[in-house]
């Protein structure tokens, strides 16, 4: 039964970065511009993260969708998320009004800050669903399970 | 030998190769692990450089791609230099409330300048192009560095004007080359000077990077205004309350 609802947390997660990352993929000035909207980087690495995160969330995405490395996908996943509700709540707490960019846009918005209760509970519920795929291990229908017999523990 | 010793060490034998089968399977998987996170790892760089590459704001102007007649870049500064204030504007060609602050500010902005109250730093940006069909945003501005180029500031400000007043419609084709061309023209440029630095997107690279000093400087929409370096608020009434005060 867990490792039917391990299979399940990975689709819901999987698809969800799969559908954020790709969204964002088309303009990656876009992401750029969102990640400085933050203004917790400094400026020499905005860029570069603004680049990556798209593609590490395809990934991450693909990963948990083909059930590829499962743990250490989600391990990521857990981490990414925890880092997206710090970088909310901080700006919440400073009083900045931008989009997220979660799923593309990002910048500044007049009342944007009335979606930040919303965006952490959504991204809480998923690192849960993250953090559950982490301490199961093992899921129904992965490549995992292809590659990696279960070996006997013991003599 | 006893038949008992016997048996101890074939079960020996058997728990060794047990071991051993396993300390395999072990290394194999390892080896598994290790080969996809090396896989995964080349795909992520791999990305990250595809799209490094195809993000073309930020590239390293020379002196060429650059409209001369600018200041900082990408300001266009009107008006006496040491005018006491100095009134920011951020616009863009296609935001139509841009054209609604033009319509309420733009009289008495311009005779505070001629009163030598105030300067005015236009800086012009292009990230609207999603607003028509043809990159209108990214077109009308290289049209005014093109014109800013070629025929100076007072050509290029009635070129400004000219475009915001006959600002095309979000969701349309925008004016075309040959328009931008009469606007030009109509503004008091020559044709043939203007139209070759149009129609080849002379100062494409300026363009596309105005964006990323707009966003740098906390610019996240237009209008915005700054009147001695204090942005004004995210309103329109904002922008509009702040320019007019400045003008006085």
């Amino acid at each position: 039964m867990k490792e039917w609802l391990a299979l399940v947390a990975r689709l819901v997660t999987g698809g969800v970065w799969v559908a954020a990352g790709a969204i964002k993929l088309p303009d990656p000035y876009e992401s750029v511009r969102a990640v400085r909207a933050y203004d917790l980087l400094p400026e020499s690495v905005v860029p570069t993260i603004g680049h990556l995160l798209p593609v590490l969330e395809v990934v991450i995405g693909f990963a948990l969708i083909l059930g590829l490395l499962t743990r250490g996908a989600a391990v990521v996943s857990a981490v990414l998320f925890v880092l997206f509700i710090v970088g909310i709540a901080s700006v919440w707490a400073r009083g900045i009004e931008i989009e997220c960019g979660c799923f593309g846009g990002g910048g500044a918005k007049a009342g944007a800050s009335s979606a930040y209760p919303w965006e952490i509970a959504r991204d809480v519920g998923l690192f849960a669903l993250s953090a559950w795929v982490v301490w199961v291990g093992r899921s129904r229908i992965a490549l995992d399970n292809l590659l990696f017999r279960r070996i006997p523990e013991g003599t | 030998m006893s038949k008992k010793n016997r048996e101890e060490t074939r079960a020996e034998r058997a728990a060794a190769a047990i071991i051993e089968q396993q300390r395999r399977e072990r290394r194999r998987q390892l080896w598994i692990v290790f080969s996809i996170v090396a896989i995964v790892i080349a795909v992520v760089v791999a990305g990250v450089l595809i799209q490094s590459n195809r993000d073309t704001v930020g590239q390293t102007l020379t002196s060429s791609s650059v409209p001369p007649g600018v200041t900082d870049t990408y300001g266009v500064v009107i008006g006496d230099a040491s005018a006491p204030k100095t009134v920011q504007v951020y616009e863009d060609f296609q935001c139509p409330i841009c054209k609604e602050f033009e319509a309420s500010t733009r009289d008495k902005l311009r005779a505070a300048v001629d009163a030598g109250r105030i300067k005015i730093d236009y800086r012009m940006v292009s990230f609207l192009n999603d607003a028509s069909t043809t990159n209108y945003s990214s077109r009308a501005l290289n049209a005014a560095a093109v014109v800013l180029d070629t025929s100076g500031q007072d050509v290029f400000l009635k070129f400004h004007d000219l475009l915001f007043d006959n600002q095309p419609a979000e969701g349309s084709a925008g004016l075309s080359d040959d328009q931008l061309v009469q606007y030009a023209v109509q503004a008091g440029a020559t044709a043939a000077d203007v139209r070759p630095g149009i129609q080849d997107d002379e100062f494409g690279t300026w363009v596309t990077n105005t964006q990323d000093q707009m966003s740098k400087n906390h610019v996240t929409g237009t209008p915005t205004v700054f009147v001695d370096g204090k942005q004004a608020g995210a309103t329109l009434g904002d922008s509009i309350n702040a320019a007019l005060a400045a003008a006085g």
